[in-house]
């Protein structure tokens, strides 16, 4: 469901999800958050990277997760990568895309 | 505190906006198993929901509102589950047109005093068949009924499945707060069902609003029409949860020749003809004199507590009040909108005079919503169609249960009728799951040859005349 990978030179943590990000997902997303020590012990100029490419759903809890993680952390050091275009268009509807930084 | 109900908006409406983006991705199938769900959890609860909104506003009854609640939704799940709502809903290899639905996003729906449970209950079910999550608006005089309401279609639809937040509530304690909903750039379109302020606030607040219009509804009885059946009719629908439903019948019209076989048989089946002074008193406390519309505190009321408000006595079982006036408008107050057990009544010198008054009474009030005509003479009952201004023009058919479809006829099941141009409406439609989606229209290349056959350049000439232009054009053709 999701793997971490952290390049050290660059200081961007990279979390890789892959499929459904529904009500369900989004939960475990949180517990499993809480326990990844990269995820939980990052740097104040580390830059964190949501890379969608293998998901072609996410539900507004998901969302929600994507909002929180933007503003934990800071301005210019989040954004949304790899989104298909239908996921794209969800975020778009949803009016946060623009906090989210999506490429 | 305006600061506040601002932050407490934006809060819902970020809420509903997640719930839209969510709800986009759904595929016919998972929009028609969340639809099944609170459409089970609605039909399930319809006694408790009736009980609950007649205990709450003192309005009709509840065994009628059961039935309402039935339209709401069994009748209205009926006629929307095989509906397509979902992605490519028609292709037309002749045009070249494919048409897709989508969503429209956040509905703020208003629900009415008079019909809280079922307005609430069928709004939810159109909102979630065409995937747009709905913010219920209840009347503060409903706001417990629809709070129940929405709290049990909500958990029917999460388990099902549904977008988190896909039925929020607000309660109309505040004007200001609701107006500042309606005009909020989030609101996608606005579900205004209810009076006329309420109405004119939701198109004025700047968002695509569905509104519908007052009724003062017309009624025909032709010599031709079978008038022992045709009376039975009215009553039942006047009487239906003491006449709240706007399609009620408001005036009933007929010719001198009939007047007197119609009244008898009125009287026969139990309803009553108030007398002048009789008449003063309803008008009263029927009517309020400052605006000339009806009172809120008759509305839904029986026979018996009119009577009692009144100061006049009727026999027991009376089951409607008719008061026969020689006019329309103002000095006439009992020719207006009345949304309880109460009707007028005209008796006209000939069929053109009648006609006439049927047209005087809809354009009082009650312009592009309903009328009906009892009659067994097509003529008369084109004739008639053609020239009341009324979206839904009723045959032989009780107007409550008519107005609003499945029960009598084919019109769609609904809690939310159209009014058109004259209602200040966009429709005459009874309004349904398929008027809650944009449709998008894939059109392939299909050159038109009649445009392309001929020369574009003679346009430019001024010369040519229309003729001119206009035969080139179908040359050849």
């Amino acid at each position: 469901m999701v793997e971490f990978n952290y390049n050290p030179d660059e200081k961007i943590l990279t979390v890789i999800f892959n499929g459904r990000m529904d009500s369900v997902a989004a939960l475990k997303l949180n517990e499993i958050f809480d326990g990844v020590l990269i995820m939980k012990d990052r740097k104040p100029d580390d830059r964190l990277v949501f890379d969608l490419k293998e998901v072609d759903f996410i539900a507004s809890s998901f969302i929600r997760i994507c909002v929180c993680h933007a503003k934990l952390a800071g301005a210019g050091k989040f954004s949304i990568t790899h989104c298909q275009p239908f996921v794209k268009k969800t975020f778009k509807i949803s009016g946060v895309d623009e906090v989210l930084n999506i490429n | 505190m305006t600061e506040n109900l601002v932050e407490k908006a934006n809060e819902i409406l970020d809420k509903a906006q997640l719930a839209a983006a969510e709800f986009h991705q759904f595929d016919q199938q998972q929009t028609d198993r969340i639809v099944e769900a609170v459409f089970r959890a609605g039909f399930s609860n319809r006694v408790k929901l009736a009980k609950m909104a007649q205990e709450e506003t003192g309005m009709g009854i509840w065994e009628h509102k059961v039935i309402k609640n039935v339209l709401g939704t069994q009748l209205v799940y009926e006629s929307i589950r095989n509906e397509k709502t979902v992605g490519i809903i028609s292709s037309d290899a002749k045009s070249g047109i494919t048409e897709i639905a989508q969503p429209l996003g956040p509905i703020l729906a208003v629900i009415p005093v008079t019909n809280p449970t079922s307005t609430a209950m069928f709004k939810i079910l159109i909102c979630l068949k065409s995937r747009n999550p709905i913010i219920i608006s209840a009347h503060r005089g409903a706001a417990k009924s629809c709070a129940e309401t929405v709290r049990i279609c909500y958990e029917a639809a999460m388990q099902a499945g549904a977008p988190e937040d896909c039925i929020q509530m607000i309660s109309s304690g505040s004007r200001d707060f609701t107006q500042m909903i309606m005009a909020h750039p989030k609101i996608a379109l606005i579900l205004a069902t209810g009076g006329t302020g309420l109405v004119k606030a939701a198109y004025s607040s700047g968002n695509p609003a569905i509104g519908v219009g007052p009724g003062n509804v017309p009624v025909f009885i032709d010599e031709s029409a079978d008038l022992p059946f045709a009376i039975s009719s009215i009553i039942a629908s006047k009487t239906f949860d003491n006449g709240t439903i706007c399609a009620s019948e408001q005036a009933i019209v007929v010719v001198n020749s009939i007047e007197q076989e119609v009244k008898a048989e009125f009287e026969r089946q139990h309803c009553y003809f108030l007398r002048d002074d009789e008449i003063k008193k309803v008008e009263k406390i029927a009517i309020v004199a400052e605006s000339g519309s009806m009172s809120p505190f008759i509305v839904g009321q029986p026979v018996s507590v009119i009577a009692e408000k009144a100061g006049i006595t009727v026999p027991e079982g009376t089951k409607i009040l008719i008061a026969k006036l020689s006019g329309i408008g103002k000095d006439y107050p009992l020719s207006v909108e009345v949304l309880a057990p109460v009707l007028a009544f005209y008796s006209a010198e000939n069929y053109h005079s009648a006609i006439n008054i049927c047209i005087d009474l809809n354009y009082l009030g009650g312009i592009g919503h309903s009328a009906c005509i009892y009659a067994n003479d097509e003529k008369r009952i084109m004739e008639f169609s053609e020239l009341l201004n009324a979206g839904r023009i009723l045959v032989n058919t009780p107007t409550s249960q008519g107005a609003v479809g499945y029960f009598y006829n084919n019109l769609p099941p609904s809690l939310t009728l159209g009014c058109g141009t004259g209602g200040k409406n966009i429709t005459t439609e009874n309004i349904t799951a398929r008027n809650l989606i944009n449709i998008q229209r894939v059109s392939r290349r299909k050159p038109n040859e009649l445009w392309f056959s001929h020369d574009q350049l003679k346009y430019f000439d001024e010369a040519l005349t229309t003729e001119e232009l206009m035969k080139d054009y179908y040359k050849n053709h």
